[in-house]
Formats: C-alpha cells, structure tokens, sequence
C-alpha cells in the first residue's frame, strides 16, 4: 500500500516536474537525433545517446539491447556504468528485458529480488547489485528492435517513477526510430557498394568478350545479360595461320556464382583455344578442367568452331547446346544438334575425352550459334520466341552487315520481350558477309541496296551450274521476266568463265559473287583473288570474225545494262560490276 | 548433259541433251568434231538442250569451221528459244544453218 501512494504521488508531481524539464528532454531528443543521423557508426551513436539517457535520469547504470537478426537473441549493444556489459547476449526469453522486448512494453520493477524474471548471472558475473529497473522497449511500428534498461535510481529514494518510465519511453521510441534510419541509411550504402562491385565485375566480365571486329572480320557476337553480370559467353580470335576460333557458352544459373563459371570457362577457352586446334578435343579438355573442381552442381553448354576462311569449311563441337542454325543463300535454314553432354557433369562422358565434330561448308551461308537466352525470351503474341521466331527475325534482317544484323535481332528481343529473363548471346560467322575484303565492303556500300545473294564458290565449271540456280532463283526474286531471267543467267555464266579461263587461267581459287537489289537496279558484283588483268585486254569480239570463244564478254555487254570492272580492292583480284534495270 | 549419236539417210545425227555449259562444253566439242571427222552430213539435235552459253556456242562454232574446211554440211535441228536466242546474240543465227527438224533438215539438205 506504501508504495502505491508514493506512486500515486508521483504520478501527480510528474506533469509539474515535467513542465520544467520539458525543454530538455526535447533537447536530448533533438541532440540524439542529431548524433544518430551524422554518426557513420550506430553503435557509438546510441552509446552517446545511452549517456545522456543515462546522466538525465539519474540512474546508476544503463544498457541497450538489441535483437539480432534472427529476432531470438538479444545482445548488449551500448553500456554505461561501472562495469561494462556490452557485447553479451540472452535470450528473448530471459531476463527483465526480454520480457520488455517481448511485450513491447516498458515498466518499473521497483525490486528485482521480487521478480521471477530477474536473470542474476549477469549480477553474478560483474559483482553489480541490481536494486530496481526501468526498461522501455525500442520498437517503430510492430518493428521490434531491442531495449533501454537503466539500472538503480541514484538520486531521490532511489527508486524510478512514472515520470521517468514515461520519459524514457519517449527517448527509445526516437532512438529506435533513428536507429532504424541509420540501418536502412547503412543498408542503402551497402547496397550501392555491392551494385558498384557488380558493376565492376560487369566491366570485367565485358572485357573477358572479343573487342568488336570491323566488318570484314568474320565472326561477331553480342553478349546482353539479364542482371549485372552473365553466365554466358562467347570469343573468338585468329589463329596465325588465319583460320578463326569461335565459342559460344551458357553456364546453367544465373547471377554471381554462374558469372564466376563463365569467367572461369573463358579463361581457360581463351588459353587453350590457341593451342589446342580441334573444338572436339578442346571441349574434352574443358570438360576435364571444369570437372575437376566443385561447381555446385552447375554445368556448362558450349559450342566450339573453327572457321578456315579459304574453304568456308567449319568444324564444330557441341557439348549439349542448343543446336547452331546455318543459313543458306537460297534464304533455307539447317539445325545441327548436339550429339554430346554438357560440360562438368562428369569427366568421362565422352569416348576418348573427345567430344564428335561435324564438318560444314558455310559456301555463302551465315552460321548463328546463339544461347537458349534467346529462343526462349518472352515476346508477346508469340510466347517464347522459338527457333522459328530466331530464323523469321535472322530472314528480316538478312540484307544487314553481321553486326548490325546481330544488333537488330538482340534490340527486337530486348524492345518486344516482356522481360530477359535468360542472357542472351547471339554470334554470327558470316565468311562472305562483306567480310574479308574491308575495301570491297566500302565499294558495296557505295552501291547500297539490299542484299539477296553472297555465295563464294571456287573458280570451277562444275560450279557453274549451281551458281546459275541461285541466280536464277535471285533474279526471279527481282520480279524479272522468264527471258531477263535468262539474260542474267547467262551473264553471270559468262563472266564466271572469263574469270575461271582468263583470270585464274584454268589454276585455282574462287569466285564471290554478290548480287543487290539499289532501287530499281539489280547489281552483280563478282570478284576474284587472281592476279589483276588487263581491261585493255577484255572486249567484245569482232563477230565478223569467226573465231570460237572471246563471245563472252560480248554475251555480257549485251545483257546488261551496265557492264564495269571497278578499281580492284587492295591487293590482287577484278572486280566486275553488272547492272539490269528492273522494269 | 547428255550426247547420243545416231545415223539416218546417210547423215549423222548428234543430239544434245540438258545444259551446254563451260563444264559440258569439251564433251559436246569432241562429240561434233567426231561426227564431221565421219565426212556425211551432221545434224545437230538442238531440241534437248536446256540451256547453252558461249562455250556451247564456241564448240558449234569450231564444229562448223571444221566442216566447212573439209566439205561437210553441218546445220542444227529443233532449236529451243532460249538457245536461239544465244545464237542471235552472238549473230550466228545466220552463220548456222537452222532447221525445225531432222526431217526437214534431211529433206532440205538433201
């Protein structure tokens, strides 16, 4: 009874007591407030704050707990008094201030002997007497934080009032509030500091792809990856001897630890790719190499090429990728599947450590290896994109030098697709793609137009007859009649024949023939890689004079409407240029 | 493309068959200048042949300066549109004796 009037009274002298201190405990606020925003260190800020908490309360001792990430622990986090508690922990369900936490409400325990709840150990531990406590939860909202407990009122009868309880309560909500600002703040900084390492290793991986080639190179890629950093990958360079390497990887996953595999697999593609020349025992070694560590149950799909540029002849391997897609000149498209598994899974899944090739002539055709990131991004209307969608966007952008090609599909999928849910990587090796001659390419662009046919082919009769279907099949295309058709055929034919008999002189090579559409003009452009010849020397035949041969030069003037030998590109070769207006 | 040789009224009947390219063309040049070397006249069957460029051309042509050189007749047969059309190019379509075929070339000539 004694000790609730004194409460009693207390708690009627609490209004007026406060009035004069009012300005003060709204000062403490301001001055925490102040410190917990400016300190880049939450632990020292509530300990400044603890003190004057502490100093203004009169108390012997005073400690904040707060609850650990996992909500069941409490530790000491700050701690004024004699002796320094901070840093240990107890559980949520223990002591007076795991219940204060646990109720989220603060109260006065005038004598802690009384109270089951009391936990001595500490008292035991550190030789403090524990005579009463005031704790007041820290909370924002449903948001539990921790607690404030101060420890044995100094001044007075040496007992908390209700005034102090309720002041108290004030100071731990701000603090909470501020501490709970200093986190997210903290959270924030920590957050950008890992977007800022991502970006870097971004930028790092970027630098692990292929600088881009100008166009005469003949192969290029694009890497988009759907976060920060990709599982796929793709390189390619030249080997001494001029053939080109090229592959072309998707790490299963995504995010860090596939971006780290892929790194990894490309270190090793771009070390060994140089000395080891066959894609089927390269992707054996891979294979041993990437096994040979944990990857946490990832696994690669790769395909690896080599291009020899002279014969157009491609030698690829497939560790369980997506199947490669070539596209013919006549505008057809051809799947060559993986015949073997991906790489890590186990090192002896394949006969001898070597993966199988298969040989293919690209004779004119581009060759697209591309990562699932892309038959399977999601374009609305038509769900994922399929390989149907890849052929329809590769046919629609078909007159485009590779890398804008490249740039056109990837910027369909990325404008139409609801979102990339894979990376995507798209490469294309593209021998006549305007490709190995950098000045034949400036010529062309000078015609401009659209191109429907690029076919190299080597400089023999019996390739004739082909290359006449395919200039068939074009000059149809153009819209021309059954009789222009056959002037084109036969033109075509006949300057083939000047170049197989006059500029190769019946020895070896071959012939890149490129047929436009410049509006209302078809241009045939054939070039050969022979020793330049004489214009002089090329004219129509007298046909006076009945001489077998030398009729073709005439055949051509008669067929076209433009008959020109350009300035041959640099280095050796003839470059003939034959127009026919399409009527 | 292919060749067959034939007899009939005492001339030699060669024809040609499929595409008279740079590829066929020696074939096609051996053929004729066999069938002159026989020394009756030569009818060359042009109603097979699909398609002939200057090469086919230039073997007509050598096949008709060696006939006339030793007094033998040669004329072409059934020639498509298409391959008239090459031998008008070349202004050969009056060089060449042009017949609609072997019957009227063998009436004619005879």
């Amino acid at each position: 009874m004694h000790s609730d009037v004194m409460s009693e009274l207390e708690t009627s002298q609490a209004p007026q007591e406060a009035i004069g201190r009012l300005s003060d405990p709204l000062e403490l606020l301001a001055e925490m407030g102040r410190d917990f925003a400016a300190s880049q260190n939450i632990n020292r800020a509530l300990n400044c704050g603890l003190i004057c908490i502490v100093d203004y309360l009169d108390a012997e001792a005073g400690s904040v707990f707060l609850l650990d990430d996992t909500g069941t622990t409490l530790r000491c986090d700050a701690c004024v008094g004699p002796v320094d508690i901070s840093g240990i922990t107890l559980s949520v369900d223990q002591g007076i201030v795991g219940r204060c936490v646990r109720t989220n409400v603060g109260e006065i325990v005038r004598d802690v002997a009384a109270d089951p709840s009391f936990n001595r150990t500490v008292d035991q531990k550190t030789g403090f007497t524990t005579h009463s406590i005031l704790s007041a939860p820290m909370s924002v909202k449903e948001q539990r934080i921790g607690a404030i407990q101060l420890l044995n009122k100094r001044s007075g009868d040496r007992r908390f009032a209700t005034s102090d309880l309720a002041l108290l309560e004030l100071l731990s909500t701000s603090a909470a509030l501020a501490l709970l600002n200093a986190r997210m703040a903290t959270a924030l900084v920590e957050q950008e500091r890992l977007r800022r390492e991502l970006e870097l290793a971004a930028e790092i991986q970027r630098s692990l792809l292929p600088e881009g080639q100008d166009a005469g190179f003949p192969v290029h890629g694009i890497n988009h990856p759907a976060r920060a950093v990709s599982g796929d990958f793709y390189d390619f360079f030249a080997l001494p001897d001029g053939r080109v390497c090229f592959c072309v990887g998707d790490v299963s996953g995504k995010g860090i630890n596939a971006a780290l595999l892929m790194s990894k697999t490309a270190g090793l593609y771009r070390y060994l790719g140089k000395a080891v020349d066959s894609p089927g025992r390269l992707l054996g070694i891979l294979n041993g190499e990437i096994c040979e560590t944990a990857t946490r149950g990832m696994f690669i799909t790769m395909v690896c090429g080599i291009l020899d540029p002279p014969n157009n002849r491609v030698i690829l391997a497939n560790a369980g990728h997506e199947p490669p897609l070539r596209h013919r000149p006549d505008g057809s498209f051809e799947l060559w599947p993986a015949d073997a598994p991906p790489l890590g899974i186990a090192p002896d899944l394949v006969p001898g450590g070597i993966y199988p090739e298969t040989e293919l002539r690209l004779d004119g055709g581009t060759l697209y290896v591309f990562t699932d990131g892309l038959t399977e991004a999601r374009v609305p209307s038509l769900g994922d994109l399929t390989i149907q969608g890849v052929r329809d966007l590769i046919s629609a952008n078909q007159a485009l030098p590779a890398p804008e090609r490249l740039a056109a599909i990837v910027g369909f999928v990325e404008r139409d697709s609801i979102e990339l849910h894979d990376d995507l990587t798209i490469l294309a090796i593209d021998v006549t793609g305007n490709s190995m001659q950098p000045e034949y390419q400036a010529l062309e662009e000078v015609h401009g137009g659209t191109q429907m046919v690029g076919i190299r082919f080597e400089a023999k009769p019996e390739e004739l007859k082909q290359v006449r279907a395919v200039v068939r099949d074009a000059a149809a295309g153009l819209g021309f009649d059954e009789e222009t058709i056959q002037d084109c055929v036969l033109a075509v034919d006949e300057a083939c024949q000047n170049i197989i008999r006059h500029a190769y002189v019946g020895g070896g090579g071959e012939i890149d023939l490129k047929i436009r559409r410049d509006g209302n003009s078809a241009v045939f452009l054939l070039r050969d890689f022979a020793d330049t010849i004489d214009r002089q020397s090329i004219k129509p035949r007298d046909l006076d004079d009945l001489r077998p041969g030398g009729l073709g030069t005439h055949f051509m003037r008669e067929m076209m409407d433009e008959v020109v030998y350009l300035s041959p590109p640099e280095g050796r070769g003839n470059l003939l240029k034959m127009v026919k207006i399409i009527k | 493309m292919k060749h067959q040789v034939s007899e009939r009224d005492n001339a030699v009947i060669v024809a040609l068959e499929g595409e008279v390219d740079l590829a066929t063309s020696p074939e096609a040049r051996k053929v004729l200048l066999d069938a002159v070397d026989r020394k009756h006249p030569v009818m060359v069957d042009m109603s097979g042949v699909t398609y002939i460029d200057s090469s086919g051309v230039a073997s007509l042509v050598e096949s008709l300066q060696k006939a006339r050189r030793t007094g033998v007749d040669l004329a072409l047969v059934s020639v498509s549109n298409s391959a008239l059309r090459v031998l008008r190019l070349a202004r050969l379509d009056r060089v060449f004796s042009i017949y609609d075929s072997v019957d009227d070339g063998i009436a004619r000539s005879g």
